[in-house]
């Protein structure tokens, strides 16, 4: 991005060099606070930063018995057979249509949520309701995928029985690779919405009222006040959030789609975040896989950056 | 003492505990992709632990546990072994479940044990091994008493290049087994099945003639759940090879391109469309195999005879009404899938063991660990303060102190059972005389792998992919979701995505093998 050099940035380097000047003394005087910053500065370098260099394993053959310093370097070989690899196009399709769907579907879900729990009256049965859509959250992926099971076989799955009884028939919603991609957003949506309230009910708390008695008086209904005050007032956290989302999009989430994963679906279910684990972990390749996740980085990185970047040409804050 | 030993768990679990003698410990808890990477690299270039002259002889073991409590490094049960063997013994346990992360992590950092336990032989040992990371054994086995008689069938499946890098802990090789309601059978007025056809009636009948005699439909035959391994041990009766066999001209072809891999696969077909297995088996959790077995849901199960045991404890009921068979005939006779053979196997580092004297002095003490009086050691503990012997029987006593029950805690994990298990056990009970009968009795039909030995650099750079692509079409195909138009096309993609170079890299190793007359310990053809 090239900024064109204008009045109001001269101004504002000008100005940003009378700060530095005065940095140390700036310094000395929050010098708590610095000292308050040194043990999250030193988790970040420790257990972020550092092991990043890890990352330099992509362009090695690395084994593990010789060591990081001993392995042999291959420079890009890693990508080349990762992209050439006739599996690339089935994960990257697979990859990004989960995702899509969870854009789709699951992301406007705490929204819509957000926007129900704000318009309930009775403080008790909003704080209620708040508590029982927070607790799925906490439940492990691997308990839900067992409900999952329990509610969806067709050998003793409770809903294949009632479809059974009331239809004479079965749907074989487990096996079925058409049937894959909906029951993963069932389950986020089911897991996640409530949690993903917080944000939103926060930033809804900040409303000022008086805008809404301003409304009022005005003659605008319910839907009028929703659609010209409160959607505005989160409007940049939804930005923000879907920002960070799509820096996401090659992120489908391990766990859940390696439980959901079975013989017959695996066509549809295999994604990167899988792969990575096959390859890496199973079969102790772990430059390539290493490689992988580094492509995958890579892409996540640039499609933040991009996303921002159209966000403030939209007039959006963005999240740098 | 709980909590101490609760805290040590927590430790051990982020993998930076003391061990028993406080010696400096490394980071191993490695999860993502990346992070074990940097793990390596802050480890690398430790001290390397010299072997020390002298008697009695230091020896360190590292190898896997299930508790985490394991008495002092110097309880009765490590001195009387120590006595015994003229050693001074420095155990490493390492939890099971992060035991490969683990030894990839000592293996880059060099500081390595005299005796390191290796779980699978998978690529990162395997080039460790071909690089001569640890002493090749194959030469030495034949001076050792007990090492001397191990079992030829498993020093081949877990060599590498037909060499031994190994002592392997034993397991039953003819443990597969058919597990049925012999009291159906009875009800059914069906003789105990002898052949395939014999097998299939018993599946049809156990479905549709009512065998629990209770007037509802409401059992079927065989149980199977995503776990594969019933399909690889029924289609060994069809006179599928295991893992491999040889064509007509000699060359060695995987399982799946045998003309017999087909005729099971149409046999397993027939199964799933007549109901004779339960529906939904391909996402079937293992963990829930025995239920409908116990329930009386299902007639057979198909597995390791010893899980009879475990339906026995589940529910006592069952005790009489069990049988145990071990194969039926097919066209190529009476064959079972013998399993692999081994738990694991101990290999012997030269970084730590650098010279041949001192490689004597660990392998005597390997084999030592196969005497009677230390396989009793391992598995039982001191007569007298962990069991007495009643009858030629253990029983345990002082089950209430945990010191004492403690002390032998994981200790069977250092037991190899060669050439057999000799400790004392506990009274068996019909179910078990009957499985220990039944896997005897496999062991002299047991078809070996004849490539468990061989090596391809594809296989273990993509061999998950390859294995996926035959194993989801074999289940597609099973329940019909694929025809054999679809079989075909996966076994061309099988090969168009490595497969072909697998085959030709086993063969090329095959060859290599046996022009280097490696082949001695080799089970091969």
């Amino acid at each position: 991005m090239s900024i064109p050099v204008t009045d109001s940035t001269m101004k504002a380097h000008a100005e940003r060099q009378v700060k530095a000047t005065s940095a140390w003394q700036r310094i000395r005087r929050d010098k708590w606070l610095y000292i308050l910053l040194i043990p999250g500065s030193l988790y970040f370098l420790v257990f972020k930063y550092i092991p990043m260099w890890g990352v330099l394993i992509a362009f090695q053959n690395f084994e593990p018995w010789q060591g990081f310093f001993h392995s042999p370097w291959i420079g890009f070989t890693n990508f080349r057979l990762f992209f050439e690899n006739p599996d690339f196009f089935r994960l990257l399709r697979n990859t990004l249509l989960l995702s899509l769907y969870n854009i789709v579907f699951f992301f406007p879900a705490p929204i819509v949520l957000a926007l129900l729990l704000n318009e309930v009256r009775k403080a008790w049965f909003k704080r209620t309701v708040q508590t029982m859509v927070y607790l799925p959250h906490f439940v492990s992926m691997v308990i839900v995928a067992a409900l999952t099971y329990v509610f969806l076989t067709t050998d003793t799955g409770f809903i294949n029985q009632l479809l059974q009884h009331w239809f004479g028939r079965q749907v074989d919603f487990l096996t079925n690779p058409a049937w894959f991609r909906p029951i993963i957003v069932l389950q986020t949506i089911w897991k996640e919405t409530g949690w993903g309230t917080i944000l939103f009910l926060a930033a809804l708390a900040g409303v000022d009222v008086e805008l809404y008695e301003a409304a009022i008086v005005d003659g605008a209904n319910r839907w009028q006040q929703l659609w010209h005050i409160t959607l505005p007032a989160i409007r940049s956290t939804i930005v923000i959030l879907l920002i960070l989302r799509m820096g996401s999009v090659l992120d489908n989430g391990f766990e859940q789609v390696y439980l959901m994963t079975n013989a017959l679906n695996r066509d549809v279910a295999d994604v990167f975040d899988t792969y990575v684990y096959f390859v890496g972990i199973t079969q102790g390749s772990f430059s390539y896989s290493t490689a992988v996740g580094l492509f995958k980085a890579v892409v996540g990185a640039f499609l933040i950056w991009t996303s921002n970047y159209v966000a403030k040409k939209f007039g959006q804050s963005g999240i740098f | 003492m709980h909590l101490r030993s609760r805290l040590s768990a927590m430790v051990r679990m982020m993998g930076m505990n003391g061990s028993p003698t406080g010696k400096k410990r490394r980071l191993l808890a490695v999860t993502s992709t990346m992070v074990p990477a940097i793990a390596l690299m802050l480890v690398s270039n430790g001290p390397s632990v010299a072997a020390k002259d002298g008697q009695p002889f230091h020896i360190t073991i590292m190898t896997d546990a299930f508790n985490i409590d394991h008495g002092a490094p110097d309880n009765p049960v490590i001195q009387a072994l120590e006595k015994y063997t003229n050693t001074q013994i420095t155990i490493e346990w390492v939890p099971n479940t992060n035991y490969e992360d683990k030894v990839n992590a000592t293996l880059a950092s060099g500081d390595l044990p005299q005796v390191m336990l290796i779980l699978n032989k998978d690529g990162s040992f395997i080039n460790a091994a071909k690089s001569g990371a640890f002493w090749d054994l194959t030469p030495y086995l034949k001076n050792y008493p007990n090492l001397s008689q191990a079992n030829p069938t498993i020093l081949q499946n877990i060599s590498v290049d037909g060499r031994v890098y190994g002592i392997y802990r034993s397991r039953p090789l003819g443990r597969n087994a058919i597990i049925y309601r012999k009291d159906w059978l009875k009800n059914l007025h069906l003789p105990v099945p002898k052949t395939i056809d014999d097998f299939y009636k018993m599946l049809y009948d156990f479905t549709y003639k009512d065998p629990d005699k209770n007037g509802k439909n409401d059992t079927y035959g065989m149980v199977v759940t995503s776990y594969t391994g019933p399909w690889d041990i029924i289609q060994t009766w069809f006179g599928v090879p295991n893992g491999w066999g040889f064509d007509k001209t000699g060359k060695l072809i995987p399982a799946q391109l045998t003309p017999e891999y087909m005729n099971a696969l149409n046999f397993f077909h027939k199964l799933y469309v007549q109901h004779l297995v339960n529906k939904d088996f391909a996402v079937m959790p293992p963990d829930q195999w025995n239920t409908p077995f116990i329930n009386g849901q299902a007639g057979v199960i198909v597995d390791a005879a010893d899980r009879a045991n475990q339906i026995v404890k589940a529910n006592p009921k069952l005790a009489d009404k069990i049988g145990i068979l071990g194969a039926v005939r097919g066209p190529e006779g009476l064959r079972t899938l013998g399993t692999s053979g081994y738990a694991g196997f101990y290999v012997i580092p030269r970084k730590s063991v650098p010279t041949l004297s001192d490689l004597q002095k660990v392998l005597a003490f390997l084999d030592k660990l196969n005497d009677k009086y230390a396989q009793n050691l391992l598995w039982n503990g001191i007569e007298g303060r962990q069991y007495k012997l009643v009858k030629g029987y253990v029983q345990p006593i002082n089950t209430n102190n945990v010191t004492i029950h403690n002390e032998v805690n994981d200790l069977n994990q250092l037991l190899m059972g060669i050439p057999t298990n000799r400790y004392y056990t506990t009274e068996p009970t019909p179910t078990s005389k009957l499985v220990n009968q039944v896997m005897a009795q496999n062991a002299k039909i047991v078809v070996p792998n004849p490539a468990a030995g061989l090596y391809s650099q594809t296989y273990a750079q993509q061999g998950t992919q390859l294995d996926n692509i035959l194993n989801d079409a074999r289940i597609k195909y099973i329940v019909g979701q694929i025809d054999a138009n679809g079989w075909k096309n996966a076994i061309s993609l099988w090969r168009k995505s490595g497969g072909d170079q697998y085959i030709k890299e086993i063969n090329e190793d095959y060859q290599w093998v046996k022009k280097h007359g490696h082949l001695k310990y080799l089970a091969l053809k």
